[in-house]
């Protein structure tokens, strides 16, 4: 057991962190899943990650109650501008989800309450390993169960035609908003959690670079099913350290694998039936 | 797993070895070696890498040579956090230097305090970085105890009646140096005309010196890092303003003047160290650093060297026994007494005065030297 | 002051809309936002600035040289990525991610060739002088950069309207489809879209390096953002509102920072955008017409 104990103290951190992304790119996977391009998720995992520690820190909240405020707070923020934002499909819902991240983005920048570009530090180390298995456990059977159900049916449906799934009496705006929200609240869980186990956030984790991030994790591993999310997430989250080694061609490695999935695996690592059909020729070798 | 069992094995009997005879002294470096700090981070790594190599050069540490572990911790906080933890948990160093920002400072401090190591911070300056914790060190000034000094001697030298004050808001840098500055201007009563502001990776500020300008200050107080003090310089003076600026720590760099050339003229600067400092130990490691390094170094280069000497004088008084917890705590209780007269001047700790009164980590206590700039270069300023 | 305002805001808009100009025309050409054009503006910047440091060359021959590095760049990209992704008929996103990795890599290569710390150009190739009109502080800098800036897309302009080559873009940019099917050679067209969006690109980020004489790896990613603003502004793929969009984008940015305070104006801006994007998705210059995006 002590190799554990030496790995655990090593790199609890970074498995932390995958759990988190793995959460995260669940989140996006569910706004794709129901043909939406959503670059709001870093901001509703800022919402969520600033909600959450301001309540430990001034209220002294208990940590379930906290979690529940850093996922609800997203949600409801989603709810209020999906109706409008919502209408928008593609790269134009993209950029006006864009622009709300920096909107969401810079407020945190100005307002007093977050502590504005110097962060917000001296958050107490609460979240534990098996606070993060447990709800990336409950979010995995949910959303399977989700995607098994009429509502990931009338999902699908949108995604591969939405006109189509209007005529076929399915309230598209009330799904869409649906994925929408339910996005936002896993993304502000995803926020909560990582907030209790860095000791510190600041406004520049929640930009740009990482609603991109978050959606090439969901991209990378693949969106037909619910592990590739995970298994880009968990990629993109280790590569770097399994890289450490290259030093300065550590982040040209980076592209370049990025590149070279989109280039080569076009649906994402993870995709089920190139997979099996691998292995089925593979085991047709062998015969 | 195999693999890990043997690399410990190997560890175990690498330390055991350590007994025996003189050993490597490992010192952690995490600092952002790429990322958007990477201009900070690769400085710092030079000045310890220079410090290391004359430390050895010399024999080591009683007859201790310095093995430097240096990772790159991307400016990012989660990095911070697992480089930390490397350093600490798998690599067994003694202590850590670094990382580059406060903000992963923030992040990942409270991890070697929990494991209680030495954490030395030499380029952050933050507020509440040494509250952290009594394992939290840093030699770096803080900017409230630098710039009261140098907007008075300014207002002396320029008999300053009303100035005004550009910063960037998005850096916790500038912003936290801006509200420095704010205090200081309200204690010392002098009145601002306009408070600007950017955001990180503006080049133009030509906006909102156009606004000072209306205001006619009679001089200019920036909160701002050098490259774009550099710029909004070199856009004030092509915009026809006269006023001289007051900068903060974030001018304290040679380029910042080669650059702006005679557009920085008159600027007051308070830093704990400058290109041109004449002791001796400073000159030395100048020319020792363009040797290396082929440049000129800053103050980012010589705070790290600093620091590494602090340390080494630490060290110095102390016998390690080789059990690594017994020996972090040693430096722990040795390295608030270090003293060290280096290219930074005369250099001791202080105990940090924390927000909740616990004890806390030990900030830097050193004065600022007040600099004037004169022909496109920092010259020592002396209150006649 | 408000003439000098207006003038730093006719410099910073005209190079925001020639940035922007190349990163619309990709999305109008190719359909592809391509998250890679920040990094190629600054592989143009750090190209000018090689050929005058080391191979001390004059400035006009390091801005075409510039223009060719950075073009390269981006047919590089177009042949080896872009191409087989159109080949399989690969989803919007994956060209999106495929320069988001890309971008990664110039901007790590540069770090690497040339360091993390700022570059500047040598003060003494820059073009002097300074004179006052009335109150106002012009550079002669300043001058050279808005017009550059406005010959290139004047020039572009034309050649989009006027010639065989840009019927034949426009044609490309309804339906590349229709436009194969009329015998127009789609893929050589692509590249030379990419070549020259890439050049644009790049020209600007010398013009944006000669200005305000900064240039570190990552220069390209605030241009970036705005180049993403000024295309919604203008509406996505259209030339003429990128021209307008970055122009009214310096501006708004210049006036708001007078007039308002600088310290809200990022918000305002996006806030703007994201408002825009609700209530005329097509921009607020753009035409009404909507690519199926």
């Amino acid at each position: 057991m002590e190799w554990f104990n030496d790995f655990w103290s090593t790199y609890s951190t970074l498995v932390f962190t995958v759990g988190v992304h793995a959460l995260l790119a669940l989140s996006i996977w569910l706004t794709l899943s129901c043909g939406l391009l959503s670059l709001a998720n870093a901001a509703f995992m800022g919402v969520g990650a600033y909600v959450a520690a301001l309540l430990t820190v001034n209220l002294e909240w208990s940590f379930p109650a906290v979690l529940l405020a850093g996922a609800v707070t997203p949600a409801l923020v989603a709810l209020l501008i999906g109706a409008p934002v919502l209408r928008l499909s593609g790269v134009y819902l993209a950029m006006a989800t864009l622009a709300f991240g920096e909107v969401v983005r810079i407020t945190i920048l100005n307002l007093e309450i977050t502590g504005g570009p110097e962060g917000l530090n001296g958050i107490p180390l609460i979240t534990e390993g098996w606070h993060i298995v447990l709800i990336l456990a409950v979010t995995i059977y949910s959303l399977a169960r989700l995607r098994r159900s009429k509502i990931g049916r009338a999902f699908e449906a949108i995604k591969e035609d939405e006109i189509a799934a209007r005529l076929m009496g399915i309230n598209v705006d009330r799904y869409k908003l649906l994925a929408f929200t339910l996005g936002a609240f896993i993304a502000g869980l995803a926020g909560a959690l990582n907030a209790h186990f860095t000791f510190f956030i600041s406004p520049r984790e929640y930009g740009f670079e990482n609603a991109v991030d978050i959606l090439t994790m969901a991209v990378l591993g693949g969106t037909t099913t619910l592990i590739g999310p995970m298994l880009g997430g968990t990629i993109l989250t280790l590569l770097p350290e399994l890289l450490r080694s290259l030093h300065d061609f550590r982040s040209l490695v980076n592209g370049a694998v990025l590149i070279l999935v989109v280039l080569f695996l076009p649906k994402g690592i993870w995709e089920p039936r190139r997979i099996r059909a691998f292995f089925g020729r593979n085991k047709g070798d062998q015969a | 797993m195999q693999r890990v069992s043997k690399t410990l094995a190997l560890i175990g009997a690498l330390s055991c070895a350590g007994l025996a005879q003189a050993a490597d002294i490992k010192l952690g470096v995490a600092e952002a070696l790429t990322g958007g700090a990477a201009q900070y981070g690769v400085a710092i790594r030079n000045g310890f890498q220079l410090a290391a190599e004359e430390i050895n050069a010399k024999g080591g540490i009683n007859g201790n040579k310095i093995q430097l572990i240096i990772e790159d911790e991307q400016a990012k906080k989660e990095e911070g956090i697992n480089v930390f933890k490397k350093l600490i948990f798998q690599d067994k160093v003694l202590m850590v230097f670094g990382p580059t920002l406060s903000n992963s400072m923030f992040a990942a401090a409270p991890v070697a305090n929990a494991a209680k190591t030495v954490v030395f911070g030499t380029s952050n300056t933050a507020n509440g970085i040494t509250d952290i914790g009594p394992y939290v060190f840093r030699n770096s000034v803080m900017e409230s105890d630098v710039l009261p000094v140098t907007v008075a001697t300014a207002t002396k030298h320029y008999k300053l009646k009303q100035v005004a004050v550009i910063y960037g808001n998005d850096d916790a840098f500038t912003k936290s140096g801006y509200d420095v500055f704010k205090k200081v201007l309200e204690d010392q009563k002098l009145p601002v005309t306009n408070t600007e502001t950017y955001v990180k990776g503006d080049v133009d500020f030509k906006a909102q010196l156009t606004k000072i300008k209306g205001g006619n200050p009679d001089a200019i107080i920036c909160s701002c890092l050098a490259e774009e003090a550099a710029n909004i310089m070199l856009q004030a003076r092509g915009l026809g303003i006269k006023a001289p600026f007051i900068g903060g720590n974030g001018f304290n760099s040679p380029k910042l003047f080669e650059i702006s050339k005679l557009a920085g003229e008159g600027t007051f600067v308070g830093s704990p160290w400058a290109n041109t400092n004449p002791a001796p130990v400073n000159k030395a490691f100048v020319a020792a650093y363009d040797k290396k390094f082929g440049g000129e170094p800053n103050q980012f280069a010589a705070q790290a060297y600093d620091a590494l000497h602090i340390v080494a004088a630490a060290l110095k008084d102390v016998k390690l026994s080789g059990d690594l917890n017994a020996d972090r705590e040693t430096l722990k209780n040795t390295l608030p007494k270090a003293t060290l007269n280096g290219v930074t001047g005369a250099f001791k700790f202080r105990p940090a005065v924390t927000k909740t009164g616990k004890p806390g980590g030990w900030d830097a206590d050193q004065k600022p030297f007040i600099y004037l700039v004169k022909g496109g270069k920092f010259t020592l300023y002396e209150t006649k | 002051m408000l003439e000098q305002q207006l003038l730093n805001a006719l410099t910073l808009g005209s190079v925001y809309a020639l940035f922007a100009l190349g990163f619309t025309l990709v999305f109008g050409v190719l359909a592809v936002i391509n998250l890679a054009h920040g990094a190629v503006f600054m592989v143009g910047s750090y190209a000018a600035l090689a050929m005058v440091s080391h191979l001390n060359a004059p400035l006009w021959v390091a801005m075409l040289g510039a223009m060719l590095g950075s073009g390269i760049v981006g047919l590089l990209v177009d042949v080896l990525i872009l191409k087989p992704l159109r080949a399989r008929n690969a989803p919007h996103l994956a060209p999106m991610i495929a320069t988001i990795g890309v971008g990664i890599m110039l901007t790590s290569s540069a770090q690497g060739l040339f360091g993390a710390e700022v570059l500047r150009f040598p003060e003494d190739i820059l073009p002097a002088g300074e004179f006052l009109v009335g109150d106002v502080h012009v550079r002669a800098l300043e001058i050279a950069i808005v017009a550059i800036a406005f010959l290139l897309m004047a020039v572009l302009f034309v050649t989009l309207k006027r010639t065989q080559l840009g019927r034949a873009l426009r044609a490309i940019a309804e339906s590349p489809k229709a436009a194969y099917l009329l015998g127009i050679n789609v893929e050589g067209l692509f590249h030379v879209t990419s070549f020259v969006t890439a050049a644009l690109g790049g020209i600007a980020g010398v013009l944006i390096g000669l200005n305000f004489n900064a240039i570190t790896p990552q220069m390209g990613q605030p241009m970036l953002h705005k180049g993403i603003a000024v295309i919604i502004l203008g509406g996505m793929g259209d030339i003429r509102g990128a021209l307008i969009g970055g122009l009214f984008l310096g501006f708004a940015e210049v006036i708001s920072k007078a007039y308002l305070s600088s310290q809200m104006g990022d918000a305002v801006a996006f806030g703007l955008l994201f408002l825009i994007l609700l209530v005329r998705p097509s921009g607020l210059f753009g035409r009404k017409l909507e690519r199926k995006a």
